[in-house]
């Protein structure tokens, strides 16, 4: 403990008397925030409306335009997904009404409860739906009876969080990887190209302690600068919310307890961790940064496509994606932001984490004995 | 006693035999210098006995304790130098010092008073608050004996220790050698530099090819091979025992 805790020191002090980092850690990011800022305050903050769109699943027909009503123009589309995927997807948000027509006999409407339009359609047009299906469909089920349809399963509070539920784990992932190829390919590679690895390497310090303390001052850095990233994003929001503009940064709105911030974190730590220790043992085989650095991009890149995926994932997943590491985090981040955490879920992502940390770190310790690492 | 027995090093990655058989012996007390041309696989030798490197076959021995199963405590009575070896130039030699003493397990007193001593010593007292990054090649090179000292070891092994450096530097180190011989320590020296071995070293042992082929003390070695200086010594050890030059001589 003792070694871990000196080489940690070490290292975070190594890292804060670089007088560069402070550009980076800290001027860089408020630049990012002022740009973004000044980006939202030039853009429109809301589009208006002005079109209704009614889905109908369980027919064909194409996109047809029926008219208006109150100066707006009524669009009808057909929907290929079934309402139980329809109201999880991203449609579903652009989407006024689905007229679920599968049964021929009971059609279901379901109005979006968080949507304004479709709250306003719901109030004041329900019998301009029956009335619509009438001019379409009557031929085709003439003794159809409606039952408008509860979505409460919809929760407003996933209403709130779909952006950021959306955004976050590519938010994180990118600035943590991009940070941990930084920071890691330093604290080897760097050290053998300025000569100062040996010196470490012939004092008693144990393997796992000097790997250890690395890893977890790369951790720590990383961690920190991705939160003054995020921390500032969430600044962002609140300007642009206070000003009326274009929230691009995702978290005006968002509803999170404290609970789910906290479990958030954990998993951000716990992917903070692997991915240093990936960074840490890429490095011990690289001769020098650059080398490190385009070593890492393999992961960098993984990690980032996986992000990338689970921004365009809805509904529920599958035990089984919750054993794919980096996009299982991504998606329990979703979860937890949607309402729809699952306990046994996060802890078979935790359980896989774990799993797959053990075993790089082992690989890592073996390969710290490698000719490359000492020779 | 430092003994080496049959010592072998290839490497895995391009198969290159740098270490064949090497068997030395250095004694308590003494100034041991390996002599060898270059490539004759000296360094591998000198990182193999610093513990940076697992030998391939063979043992080496620090007091009857393997290297390979005693590593840790061989580590803390061992220096090793070279001019690979850097320090963090962030850091203030003071900075440096109180690291390396807590990695070596000794305690803040332990850590005040070698510090001291050695900073005296090599006329850094006054630079130990600035960064390491701002000296100058020789001063770089006295903070750098400062650290690797600080846990004061009894075996230091010094790789080529005065290359590259002005006179005044190199003239320090050996008044080092010598101070450091004086206090009792046992010295490894690897060199090229015929006139340093003559000057300071007790015993000598010759590299050719990767296997020892000398073994003995100074004094000896060129009349125990027939001629009257060292250098022809070496050279003579060197036509004898260099693959080609046998090879051609044999035809």
């Amino acid at each position: 403990m003792r070694g871990i805790s000196l080489i940690f020191r070490h290292e975070i002090a190594k890292i804060f008397k670089d007088k560069s980092l402070i550009f980076g850690f800290l001027v860089l990011p408020i630049l990012t925030l002022a740009l973004s800022v000044g980006l939202s305050a030039i853009r429109p903050n809301t589009v208006e409306e002005n079109e209704y769109v009614l889905y109908f699943y369980g027919v064909n027909l194409d996109r047809i335009d029926i008219g208006e009503m109150d100066g707006k123009q009524i669009y009808v589309v057909a929907s290929q997904e079934a309402p139980q995927t329809f109201l999880y997807s991203e449609k579903f948000h652009d989407c006024d009404v689905l007229i679920d027509l599968s049964d021929v006999a009971h059609a279901k409407i379901y109005y979006h409860e968080n949507n304004s339009v479709s709250a306003y359609l719901k109030g004041t047009a329900d019998t301009f739906v029956r009335e619509l299906y009438g001019k379409l469909f009557r031929d085709t089920h003439p003794n159809i009876t409606f039952r408008t349809m509860e979505t409460r399963d919809i929760s407003p509070k996933e209403n709130t969080n779909r952006m950021i539920a959306m955004l976050l784990p590519y938010m994180l992932i990118l600035p943590l990887t991009a940070n941990i190829t930084n920071f890691a390919g330093d604290t080897i590679a760097g050290d053998k190209t300025r000569g100062t690895f040996y010196q470490v390497l012939l004092t008693p310090v144990r393997p796992l302690a000097l790997i250890m303390g690395k890893i977890f001052s790369v951790s720590l850095i990383s961690l920190l600068s991705s939160a003054i990233y995020i921390g500032l994003d969430v600044v962002g929001s609140k300007i642009c919310e206070k000003n009326g503009w274009e929230d691009v940064f995702g978290f005006a709105g968002v509803h999170v307890q404290v609970a789910e911030v906290a479990i958030i974190l954990l998993y951000v730590v716990l992917l903070c961790y692997l991915f240093s220790n990936l960074g840490i043992l890429i490095s011990l085989f690289c001769k020098d940064v650059n080398q490190a650095q385009t070593a890492q991009m393999p992961v960098t890149l993984l990690c980032t496509m996986a992000a990338m995926m689970s921004m365009f994932r809805f509904g529920i997943s599958p035990a089984l994606h919750y054993l794919i590491p980096v996009y299982n985090i991504c998606i329990v981040f979703q979860d937890i932001l949607n309402d729809r955490a699952d306990i046994g879920k996060m802890l078979l992502t935790a359980a896989s984490f774990l799993v797959l940390s053990l075993v790089v770190l082992s690989i890592t310790l073996a390969s710290y004995k490698s000719e490359k690492v000492t020779g | 006693m430092i003994t080496i027995e049959h010592l072998k090093k290839t490497f895995k990655k391009n198969k290159v035999e740098a270490v064949k058989d090497v068997s030395l012996e250095v004694r308590d007390g003494e100034i041991f210098a390996l002599l060898g041309p270059n490539g004759a696989g000296k360094t591998t030798s000198m990182r193999m006995l610093s513990t940076l490197l697992k030998p391939t076959a063979g043992r080496i021995t620090y007091d009857g304790k393997d290297i390979e199963e005693d590593t840790v405590a061989i580590r803390r009575r061992i220096t090793f130098l070279t001019n690979e070896i850097r320090l963090d130039g962030q850091f203030t030699p003071d900075e440096l010092a109180n690291y390396y003493g807590r990695l070596y397990e000794m305690s803040p007193e332990q850590i005040s008073k070698n510090k001291k001593d050695l900073f005296d010593y090599f006329g850094i007292t006054e630079f130990a608050d600035r960064r390491y990054e701002t000296f100058s090649t020789g001063m770089k090179q006295k903070t750098s004996l400062a650290i690797c000292l600080l846990h004061d070891p009894d075996t230091i092994i010094f790789d080529e220790p005065t290359n590259g450096l002005d006179i005044l530097t190199q003239r320090l180190i050996e008044q080092l050698i010598l101070r450091l011989k004086g206090e009792g320590k046992c010295i490894i020296l690897s060199t090229h530099i015929l006139d340093l071995v003559s000057r300071l070293a007790d015993r000598v042992g010759v590299i050719v090819d990767g296997k020892s082929v000398y073994c003995g003390t100074v004094a000896d070695m060129a009349p125990s091979l027939g001629v009257e200086t060292l250098d022809e010594a070496f050279v003579k050890l060197y036509e004898e025992n260099h693959e080609e030059q046998a090879i051609v001589k044999k035809k």
